[in-house]
């Protein structure tokens, strides 16, 4: 018989409970600050609700009544430093957060509300209603609630969708040597999510100091637990990954407390991620003001016994036993907090004068339309100090250098100038600079700022994300292939290209993003793509594709000081083993943002094109005999193209054609066609040609995946076919 | 029983009317009188009416079209008709083939199938060039339109040098270069363009806009016009017209009182109430006095038929009626068509005098000018009198200088005494 023997996790696994011998020893200013939240979120989840019920919240409201204890507790846990994010269910985590960064010392629970107070709760419900005095200018509502200088950095619609950014907010803390640390709050649902265990992963791996505070709430909507999983216990997760792990009854308050404040001295003190699972319950269905048996998936005798252990009753009954209030206290501060929040709404609101009866919100108060694609991306204004050079300055200064090595010097350089850039991604820190040798060199020189990640794209992306979100450094991630923006796609496109526009366009998010595209290396159908026509649906982000190793130092140099995050396209075959002129003793210039380059002046079309596409325009027009303008585009995105180089070239050609490699299916050609018919319509001789791949992706047999690029041949031929009749060329 | 509706002559001397737009749907049932289509002609826009209820079972032209009159626009069809087979229709009809395929998707209830879907398995992939054939239109490549139309070229007098027949740049220029009335400045060179459209905005002919330019161009050109000037004293014609308007019921222009002079001169001196035609002079009874209107864009004439029967009173509200239509452009087509003599009043502005072009076929059009103050010496005395200066172009061709200044005399008689105007 073979031999079985027990194992066990290495992290610990507790449940935190408390008796009134806790509750006697809490101090007393303690349990009135937590009451005092208590009361205030209650009656303004309930004001918010019945601005809901009025009809005037656009769109879903995720009530947290029942829920508050987790979130007010919890947050007494930390200090402003500290720095939390959230899911749709977040205005009690946000507001937690909120009160503590304007009353740092606590809230009196017989005193008038502060100023303060009274500003966080009206700028919160304004918000939520879309009001331009809102936290974000209304553009966030109730499920993106972000105040950065409170250490509240944005709760999310995407169940899961925050949780990555917080390992690069903990990733920051830790980095710039504070012992500040960070918490992710989400429900049950999300912890089934794969960016949230490829989190957990992550944090483990790098000793994050990160907090993953589940609220499990019982139901996603209306699945329990106990349907979508087969481990219920939530904060069974953690231990898997080497992460010490909590439990605690989410109604009761000061057992919260206590389990988040085990948790936050475990992270402070340097031992990694920790995982808090609270257990609550939301009194109402997953949004709006009726109560959940009323869609029949519970029952009111569950919702009943529930709102017994209700957090707020909970704590009254110890602080009246204890004499710390009286009855009259506590009638006295849900009076007040009612009132409040009437007082708080009754300024966003005025009598509807088209409805008797009705309550509108005062006109004056929404945001303009017109600001509708305001903050999208950076104003560039970061660019106003910087010189920028070109080939042409170089010219006699110069000397032969590898694609690669560029990339690798480029880095070298900047990240020897400034000590916040951080790379990370997949093998770059060993095999001698990665697979293709694009980091040679900076894993030895900045051992702590070069990282090797896990192969979860997801995770890496989403902590550089939030690396950028926070701001202190400058994150570099690279994807060993461009198909892989699909596996992070959410990261990427829904929470770093949309970030700085949901909530509020005021913040930054400075990124870069080096993706390499695996063309003609026989990858087949899942590394083949070319990733620009699918980043360019994404306004957030820009995109640079270098053609040449000079332009990539130039690129690569405004892509780091850019305020937005930038997509740097790469390509292994094509253009890594490819030498070209780069300055001798300049790795410092700057090729502005928005400006193509001619690389061959002609009469007879404008060929569009980028990338390693652009050396074979220019022999396919050598051998066509075609007096072809060959542009490289470099700057592809809707907000960088440079409609002026390609206007003065339509104007003077009145043909177009548009080159690129990759398939016709995910390209980006079609973008680029529609824009020049609608701005260039009376300057264009004939239909805007377009040279690409084939429809399905490369496969991997040899002559499969020649026949499924454009090649020289392909651009020539087509040069030929639509432009040489009339000059005598066939 | 099938019938074509006829493109009908709505002005005298237009043989061609542009078709502006159906006004009732493909198949649907006009009632008697009501429009079936709106043209444009020289001078109005005009709707076509139904005869009898039918219904619009087919179209033969599209909007913009410039259509002869007389040309076949339309079928109709009996309202409970029982339909033949589309092709005897056709055939019963005289309808050529080529004006059947021509408008084949217009039919109602057609039986021919929806064009294929083309079963390309590579949906992304399919070839541009596959744009059909040049039959229903002339392709021409945006460029190549652009370039047609800023050098008053029309694409359709050109051959296409592109795929499939299509007109490009270079057939333009080709064109330009064969035309020496067109500037070769503004063919192709893109650096002038662009400066040349900062310059200026294009503003588009309208209908009327080019009917002004071709009816006046040819009479300033082929009519030999000579001019006669008089000044009025007015003094009295102001003092009768304020014994009038004093009393509140009816408010008198000084033009009105104008028109009732011209008409009556028009009857007394009736060698001036002619318009020349090939043949012979035609001499009228009835003195009919066009009254140029400037509405908010455009220059209409409308006629004012037996002015001498006409009080004054009626020729206030009738000019009045005319200017309030005029600016909504809803002149009809007999409203602005005959006359033989126009009187055109700038006195408005302030004009003091000026000669004005005449209006095709008329003999006579009279220019009025503002009615100003002037020292007049009467009896040897020196007074202050209201004069109104006035300038007569006279079509020498039915009129001699005797006769145009026999009507002067007559009309500067009347305005001068406007007891007379009123007898």
């Amino acid at each position: 018989m073979p031999k079985t023997i027990d194992l066990s996790m290495d992290a610990p696994w507790v449940e935190v409970q408390v008796t009134d011998d806790d509750w006697d020893a809490a101090e007393p200013a303690m349990l009135e600050t937590m009451l005092t939240q208590l009361h205030i979120i209650r009656a303004f989840e309930e004001t918010a609700l019945d601005l809901a019920g009025e009809k005037l919240v656009n769109g879903p409201l995720h009530s947290s009544i029942g829920q508050e204890g987790g979130a007010v507790a919890s947050v007494l846990a930390l200090t402003p430093n500290d720095q939390i994010n959230g899911s749709h269910r977040g205005h009690h985590q946000f507001l937690a957060k909120a009160m503590g960064y304007v009353a740092p010392g606590g809230q009196d629970p017989r005193a008038e509300f502060s100023e303060e107070i009274r500003e966080v709760l009206q700028r919160s419900l304004a918000e939520i209603c879309g009001l331009a005095q809102g936290y974000c200018g209304g553009r966030g509502g109730s499920m993106h609630l972000q105040w950065k200088e409170a250490g509240a950095l944005g709760t999310n619609a995407i169940v899961g969708g925050a949780v990555p950014f917080a390992t690069g907010f903990a990733w920051s803390q830790k980095r710039a040597g504070s012992d500040a640390v960070s918490v992710s709050y989400f429900g049950d649902g999300a912890m089934n999510i794969g960016s949230v265990l490829e989190s957990l992963n992550l944090s483990a791996a790098w000793s994050l100091p990160v907090c993953f505070f589940v609220e499990n709430n019982q139901y996603g909507v209306s699945t329990t637990v106990e349907e979508a999983t087969g481990e219920p216990r939530l904060s069974g997760r953690g231990p898997g990954f080497k992460i010490a792990s909590w439990r605690v009854d989410g109604m009761d308050p000061l057992a919260v407390y206590w389990a988040t404040k085990q948790a936050v001295d475990h992270m402070r003190a340097g031992n990694g991620p920790a995982l808090v699972e609270a257990d609550v319950y939301r009194y109402f269905h997953q949004n709006g003001p009726f109560p959940g048996s009323a869609f029949g998936y519970r029952d009111k005798a569950e919702e009943a016994a529930w709102r017994e252990r209700d957090p707020i009753k909970r704590t009254e009954a110890h602080i009246l036993r204890r004499g710390i209030m009286s009855m009259e206290d506590l009638a006295h501060l849900r009076a007040r907090s009612k009132a409040v929040m009437s007082e708080v709404a009754g300024r966003l609101l005025e009598d509807d004068p088209t409805a008797p009866g009705k309550r509108r919100f005062i006109p004056s108060l929404w945001p303009d339309p017109s600001s509708i694609d305001v903050g999208i991306r950076s104003d560039l204004t970061e660019f106003e100090d910087v010189k920028f050079k070109e080939a042409q300055d170089f010219i006699g200064q110069t000397t032969e250098k590898k694609f690669v090595t560029a990339i690798a010097d480029v880095m070298m350089r900047r990240m020897e100038e400034d000590e916040t850039i951080v790379i990370m991604g997949e093998d770059i820190h060993k095999l001698n600079g990665g697979p293709r040798g694009a980091t040679k060199g900076l894993k030895d020189a900045f051992p702590d700022r070069v990282l090797g990640t896990p192969i979860s794209e997801a995770a890496f992306t989403g902590l550089a994300g939030g690396i950028a979100l926070d701001g202190r450094f400058k994150p570099v991630v690279e994807l060993m292939y461009a198909d892989f923006i699909w596996v992070a796609a959410d990261q990427i496109f829904n929470q770093i290209g949309k970030a700085r526009h949901m909530f509020g366009g005021k913040h930054d998010m400075s990124l870069v993003m080096r993706v390499k595209i695996g063309t003609r290396t026989g990858y087949g159908s899942q590394h083949s793509m070319d990733p620009a026509g699918v980043m360019n649906t994404s306004p957030g982000w820009r995109i640079a594709a270098p053609s040449t190793p000079l332009d990539y130092i130039g690129m690569m140099n405004s892509a780091l000081l850019c305020n937005d995050p930038v997509v740097v396209l790469e390509h292994d075959a094509d253009l890594y083993k490819t030498s070209g002129e780069v300055p001798e003793s300049d790795t410092d210039f700057f090729i502005p943002i928005g400006r193509a380059s001619i690389r061959r002046q002609g009469s007879a079309v404008t060929v569009l094109t980028y990338l390693s596409m652009v050396q074979q325009a220019l022999d396919a027009v050598e051998g066509s005999g075609i007096d072809a303008e060959v542009i490289d585009l470099r700057w592809l995105d809707a907000a960088s193209i440079d409609w002026d180089t390609i206007g003065e070239s339509i104007r003077k050609t009145n043909n177009v054609m548009i080159v690129e490699q990759g398939s016709r299916s995910t390209s980006y050609g079609g973008w680029l066609a529609d824009e020049i018919q609608r701005r260039y319509f009376d300057w264009l001789d004939s239909p805007i040609q377009r040279v690409s791949g084939s429809e399905s992706s490369p496969s991997i047999s040899f002559v499969l995946e020649a026949a499924a690029l454009a090649d020289t041949d392909a651009v020539a031929r087509s040069l030929i076919d639509n432009y040489g009749a009339s000059r005598g060329v066939s | 029983m099938a019938r074509l509706l006829r493109m009908p002559g709505i002005s005298a001397d237009a043989e061609e009317v542009v078709f502006l737009e159906w006004c009732s749907a493909l198949g649907s049932t006009v009632k008697a009188g009501a429009p079936i289509a709106t043209v444009e002609t020289e001078k109005a826009n005009v709707d076509i009416e139904a005869d009898d209820e039918a219904i619009l079972w087919r179209t033969l032209i599209s909007p913009g079209e410039a259509v002869t009159v007389g040309a076949p626009i339309a079928i109709l069809v009996g309202v409970d008709e029982e339909f033949a087979d589309e092709n005897a229709i056709l055939d019963s009809l005289g309808i050529a083939s080529e004006q059947r395929s021509k408008h084949k998707d217009d039919v109602v209830d057609s039986q021919e199938p929806a064009a294929n879907v083309t079963d390309s398995d590579s949906p992304c992939l399919a070839t541009p060039e596959a744009n059909g054939h040049p039959v229903d239109r002339i392709f021409a490549s945006p460029l190549a339109r652009k370039l047609a139309r800023e050098n008053g070229l029309a694409i359709d007098a050109m051959i296409g040098s592109g795929p499939g027949g299509r007109i490009v740049r270079v057939d333009v220029e080709k064109a330009v270069a064969n035309n020496p009335t067109v500037s070769k400045l503004v063919a192709t060179s893109a650096g002038n363009e662009r400066t040349i459209d900062k310059a200026f905005r294009e503003i588009p002919h309208s209908g009327m806009r080019r009917a002004i330019a071709r009816t006046l161009t040819a009479s300033k050109q082929q009519v030999p016009h000579f001019y006669l000037d008089a000044t009025c004293r007015v003094d009295e014609l102001l003092a009768l017209r304020q014994t009038v308007n004093s009393d509140g019921s009816v408010k008198l222009s000084i033009n009105d009182f104008i028109l009732k002079a011209v008409g009556k001169a028009l009857i007394d001196v009736p060698e001036m109430n002619v318009v020349w035609t090939e043949d012979c002079v035609r001499q009228f009874d009835s003195a009919d006095v066009c009254v140029a209107i400037g509405s908010e864009s455009e220059l209409v004439t409308p006629v004012l038929r037996g002015v001498e029967a006409l009080t004054l009173t009626q020729i206030s509200e009738q000019v009045r009626d005319l200017v309030a239509r005029a600016n909504e452009g809803r002149l009809k087509q007999q409203e602005i068509e005959g006359g033989a003599f126009s009187v055109s009043n700038l006195g408005m502005f302030g004009v003091e005098s000026f000669s004005a072009i005449l209006n095709p076929p008329q003999a006579g059009i009279l220019a009025v000018g503002v009615v100003s103050q002037v020292p007049v010496v009467s009896d040897g005395e020196l007074t202050v009198g209201h004069v109104l200066k006035v300038t007569l172009s006279v079509d020498h061709r039915p009129v001699d200088g005797i006769s145009a200044a026999t009507w002067l005399r007559r009309f500067q008689t009347l305005v001068e005494n406007p007891a007379l105007i009123l007898v």
